[in-house]
């Protein structure tokens, strides 16, 4: 064993992680999940059978989760179910065909004001692999509910496909929106941009925008003299609890290497973008520890645009650096 | 998670020059096979970063590298490319050729 170099073998205590999957699994099914459900039953939108019937037809979909070997990577992939699982709610959470729900009766249903309808929480005891199966089995149980759910409102009618894949993108152009945000203020602050640049993830806060937890964020500045482009050639590292998720391509192989390769050849083939030989070209090869964004040039002519009016221009490619932001000719 | 992130001491500063080793020391993984054995330039220190979610254990401090292309390819270019790599990664380097 090395001593002198390598973080070694060194456990990290699993247990604030575990109950932060705990408290987050049983947040998300009683209060937002569950008494949704029960909403739209009690109004007749679904009904109980509705959901017998949808999830015979899911269950059969169902493929099984392999358990992972260590707790490290059991608790990984939980978390990443759980993340799953919060987004799928988030997804059939659209008004139906019968109506909206308005906030304000889902806590009733789910008993913020009267205790008697409360959702009983599940409680999860026991040694750290002990509550980790239990935890397995109680996301599981609820993924197949919300399986069930979103197939019984698709079947129904009562949501279409298109409402729901319309929702999906929302969902995830919302990271990009953050990143949006964040590129338009520091266009127009300079003093944010300096805080950006230097803290990162911590000048998120200015904008109310959580600011996330994987690693470090990166900011690259593109200036007249340099051009960034971000890649993570070792997998698929983003920040994408700030921003989203990246383009589609970013996961490629065929971006990956060749834009070590030959990146201006690369951004002139792949995205029609030609940096000019004496703009140099800076690749921002990300790890999960440092994940890198890039702050595009403000365009010419938007001197008179608002803070919101900017966010507008700023689009995912412009994030990675594999395009110019819009032009104010040329807005979404 | 544990609260024993705290400052650590660089061992390179900004402007050293570095060349990546190429063997692995310690098991990380997490360096780009393509600046294996290569010469750059330190151009950030970003201290020990806690990522309770990726790391098994505390990782050594990490620095930004900038590697010319042309170290990397041998073909002629003014292009760049940066690396985030952990110290341990790292040994002192004369000029490059």
């Amino acid at each position: 064993v090395s001593t002198a170099a390598g973080p070694g073998p060194h456990a990290v205590n699993p247990e604030p992680r575990l109950r932060a999957v705990a408290a987050d699994l049983e947040y998300f099914r009683a209060k937002r999940l569950e008494p949704r459900v029960l909403h739209l039953v009690r109004r007749g939108v679904i009904s109980l059978n509705d959901l017998i019937h949808a999830g015979r037809k899911t269950a059969a979909d169902r493929t099984g989760h392999a358990a992972p070997a260590t707790v490290e990577q059991r608790l990984r992939v939980l978390e990443d179910r759980l993340d799953a699982f919060v987004a799928g709610i988030a997804a059939v959470t659209v008004a139906t065909r019968s109506g909206d729900v308005v906030v304000e009766d889902i806590r009733r249903e789910r008993g913020d004001y009267d205790p008697f309808l409360k959702i009983a929480k599940r409680t999860y005891s026991g040694s750290v692999g002990e509550r980790m199966s239990q935890l397995e089995r109680g996301l599981a149980d609820s993924e197949e509910l919300l399986d069930a759910f979103t197939r019984a409102l698709l079947d129904t009618g009562e949501i279409t496909a298109s409402q729901l894949g319309q929702r999906r993108r929302e969902l995830r152009d919302q990271g990009h929106r953050n990143g949006a945000r964040l590129v338009a203020r520091a266009w127009v602050d300079p003093g944010f941009k300096r805080r950006l640049l230097e803290t990162g993830r911590e000048a998120a806060r200015e904008l109310d925008i959580p600011p996330g937890r994987l690693g470090k964020l990166g900011v690259a500045e593109n200036t007249d003299d340099e051009h960034n482009i971000v890649v993570c050639t070792l997998c698929s590292c983003y920040p994408h609890d700030l921003l989203g998720d990246p383009p589609w391509w970013y996961r490629t192989d065929e971006y990956k290497h060749r834009i070590i390769e030959d990146p201006r050849a690369m951004l002139a083939e792949m995205f029609g973008l030609e940096v000019p030989p004496a703009r140099s070209i800076t690749v921002r090869d990300s790890t999960s520890d440092v994940r890198w964004m890039v702050l595009p040039r403000r365009p010419e002519g938007s001197e008179a645009m608002t803070e919101d009016q900017l966010a507008d221009l700023v689009t995912p490619e412009s994030l990675v650096g594999a395009a110019e932001p819009r032009t104010p000719q040329d807005p979404a | 998670v544990t609260g024993d992130d705290g400052p650590v001491p660089h061992r390179y500063s900004v402007g050293d020059l570095v060349r990546v080793r190429d063997d692995r020391p310690g098991g990380n993984p997490r360096t780009p096979g393509y600046v294996r054995g290569r010469t750059g330039t330190v151009v950030a220190l970003h201290g020990r970063i806690p990522n309770p979610l990726d790391h098994r254990g505390r990782y050594p401090p990490l620095c930004t590298v900038r590697f010319a292309l042309e170290e990397l390819t041998g073909r002629p270019s003014r292009d760049f490319v940066t690396a985030d790599l952990h110290e341990d990664w790292l040994e002192p380097a004369r000029s490059a050729s």
